[in-house]
């Protein structure tokens, strides 16, 4: 018998409500684990392409990992995925909180959902009984709302729920699918799916004592040895105590706080949005299932902004998203946005964007007050922030525009707002910017779900000793932060790797290696004493590279190229102040790293793995499909 | 009784690294949270401390001789 999951993946066809158990083999887990890597499985296998993101036809995996609910500090994530109906490509978006840990409880390791429900639905599964309920009561409300009335309807207040908001039932696309209230699957626009298919949210609940282990002795060592160095390792110190806040200030420090829409990297009111401003409002620490870190910072108000508390609180993205990048230093009215978009169930980092890159077309006078009922929202102006989130969210006036994210809106307004639209591959970039950290360059050039900052570790750390903590994945040399040399390249393509095994096995980034607690040899102790395999990190290392393979073959064969393996002109430009005055990505720098990215990887110029790369990679069923 | 260490400010941290960083008087036993009272540095602005190479915590303390690094948050999320 398995260990640590269950070799169950639920199909469920929305068409006629119907549903039925997958249970594959052993191999089968080995091969893809979890995460993006079934994900992309099903994708590839079952979506054709060309498929309409928000047609019947997408399909929504939403997929654990074979180690997910074990106890052990940020083993809590799960990943959806699907066609992306910002970009068309492969879309992957992770969540912590307590979903994934109960969802395996209740009785699977991932769920498969096609088709469309011809009527709002929810899914509600408990232990491993599955049912397709009725949403009419359900389908308008917002996410708190929605979660208090589906534990009523199902008469289990320890439900656990993934839903979406109004703005993905209106089909916002960079609406999000929300986790008790706080915990986003945020970006690629996954709530706009879910509301294309009419399904408001999944509830589930199971016994957790029912999750075996293969080795529950070593799993609690484990634990234990995790849980006491995160309380002596610097970083998970800090995360504990300060969250992701504390990076406002270190950003705006080195002159590379996201600021207007990438026109600036220093943000005069950055403290009043950091730390010193937020603790003004805390109220506590939040997190996730058995996570001894706590990096989650709920705040609360009453004026004079009412903010709820059970919508957590803005998390580095959020508070540079709604402040410095639209020039707002009022912390207040920052959170009332994040509480406002968990509500709605918005992506911050995209609705935050998208209200920069309308602030600065206001600024440029391409859209004018008659655009928006007679009112002008500059850099700054909080109030007309705030009636923009709300307006995306209802898709009202400008709104409706602005809800189908920059690039389409660019498109809509005209009038050279192109100029002022970045995205890559149609995603809303997040809130680092790239010329101070060069690595970050590259993972939002080639990140397959469009700009994306997780997907390696920001280089500054690996500066001097840092490089310690990347030796065993063989960089051994201190990374410059700003360099884009063929070291970078290298340290870019394996960066990758470590933090894509993260999310293949759905480990939160702020608890493991490289620079965190769980240092790489625990992770693997970790999957061997969860499941019995007799595997190791090589093993590990190569179902991610494979998973990684699969998303580049997935978009390839949706089109994409080179040409979409790109950045955008302001990241081209220098920085025009600050501590990083006058750094920039230069153009044929980053083509020639990506060439070069390309070669390590076993890709052809095109971008495309190669036969040879594929059967490698046990992927031979993949050969004809770019 | 007075000794040194070598002290290496990282990325932004380097506005606050004193002239004498290279032999950095302290005295003995003190933790490295003093060091950054004595230098000036909030607590929140620093994310990584290596002694020799080894990453520790601010409450780690120092005898002389060590090399001592700090770096700023610089990641994300």
């Amino acid at each position: 018998m398995p260990y640590g999951y269950h070799g169950r993946i639920l199909h469920v066809n929305l068409n006629d409500s119907s549903y039925q158990i997958e249970e594959p083999s052993e191999n089968f887990y080995r091969t893809y684990v979890g995460g993006g890597g079934l994900g992309a499985y099903y994708l590839l296998k079952d979506l054709k392409p060309g498929t309409d993101p928000l047609g019947a036809d997408n399909i929504l995996v939403v997929a654990l990992s074979v180690v997910t609910g074990a106890p052990l500090s940020g083993f809590s994530r799960y990943t959806i995925a699907a066609k992306s109906p910002l970009t068309g490509g492969f879309a992957e978006t992770e969540a912590g909180g307590y979903f994934g840990p109960e969802l395996k409880f209740s009785g699977y390791d991932a769920i498969v959902i096609k088709g469309k429900s011809p009527k709002p639905v929810y899914l509600w599964i408990k232990d491993g009984k599955v049912e397709i309920r009725d949403a009419a009561a359900v389908w308008g409300l917002e996410n708190g709302d929605a979660l208090d009335r589906i534990r009523e309807e199902v008469n289990e207040p320890k439900a656990r729920v993934a839903s979406i908001g109004p703005a993905g039932e209106r089909m916002v696309l960079v609406s999000n699918v929300m986790n008790e209230c706080g915990h986003a699957n945020g970006r690629t626009g996954m709530g706009a799916v879910m509301g294309s298919k009419n399904l408001k949210a999944i509830a589930c609940r199971g016994d957790s004592k029912k999750l075996e282990f293969a080795d529950p002795d070593k799993v609690k060592e484990l634990v234990s040895w995790h849980s006491q160095r995160i309380k002596e390792h610097q970083p998970n110190i800090n995360f504990s105590k300060f969250g992701t806040p504390m990076f406002v200030m270190g950003l705006n420090a080195a002159g590379i706080l996201p600021t207007k829409n990438f026109k600036e990297g220093v943000f005069e009111g950055a403290e009043k949005i950091g730390v010193p401003g937020l603790e003004k409002i805390l109220k506590r620490a939040g997190t996730c299932y058995r996570c001894a870190v706590g990096c989650k910072r709920v705040v609360e108000m009453q004026t004079p902004y009412d903010i709820n508390p059970r919508y957590g609180g803005p998390e580095y993205e959020c508070l540079a998203a709604f402040g410095s990048f639209c020039g707002i230093d009022d912390i207040g009215a920052v959170a009332k946005a994040n509480e406002m978009c968990n509500r709605y169930g918005l992506d911050v980092i995209g609705a935050g964007a998208i209200i920069a890159f309308a602030m600065e077309c206001f600024e440029e006078n391409i859209l004018t007050e008659a655009d928006n009922d007679g009112r002008k929202v500059l850099f700054g102006d909080t109030e007309g922030m705030l009636d923009l989130v709300n307006k995306i969210n209802t898709r009202q006036g400008l709104g409706d525009i602005l809800a189908q994210g920059v690039k389409r809106a660019a498109n809509k307004i005209g009038n050279g707002a192109d100029r002022f639209a970045f995205t890559i591959k149609g995603q809303e970039i997040p809130m680092h910017d790239p010329r101070g950290k060069t690595g970050v360059a590259l993972s939002y050039a080639l990140s397959p779900t469009g700009a994306d900052h997780v997907e390696t570790p920001h280089d500054g750390t690996f500066a001097g000793d840092g490089v310690n903590f990347v030796k065993p994945l063989g960089i051994l040399d201190p990374v410059d932060p700003v360099s884009f040399d063929e070291a970078k390249v290298r340290f870019f393509k394996l960066g990758q790797l470590s933090w894509s095994m993260n999310n293949l096995l759905g480990i939160c980034n702020f608890v493991a290696a490289p620079f965190l607690a769980l240092k790489y040899e625990k992770i693997e102790e970790a999957v061997r004493a969860i499941t019995g395999w007799e595997t190791n990190l090589w093993e590990i290392m190569r179902a991610t590279e494979r998973s990684e393979v699969m998303m580049r073959v997935f978009n390839n064969r949706e089109g994409f190229g080179p040409e979409d393996d790109k950045l955008f002109r302001r990241l081209h430009e220098p920085l025009p102040d600050g501590p990083s005055k006058g750094l920039r990505i230069d153009e044929q720098d980053l083509k020639k790293a990506i060439q070069l990215y390309y070669d390590m990887m076993g890709w052809d110029s095109a971008g495309k793995p190669t036969r040879g790369k594929l059967y490698d990679l046990n992927l031979e069923w993949l050969a004809e499909a770019q | 009784m007075g000794k040194q260490i070598r002290l290496e400010l990282q990325a932004t941290l380097k506005r606050f690294l004193p002239a004498a960083c290279e032999d950095y008087p302290i005295e003995c036993g003190i933790r490295v949270r003093d060091l950054l009272e004595q230098l000036g540095i909030a607590e929140y602005e620093v994310n990584l401390v290596f002694i020799n190479g080894v990453p520790t915590n601010l409450d780690s303390t120092l005898q002389g001789g060590e090399k001592v690094a700090l770096y700023p948050p610089l990641g994300g999320g």
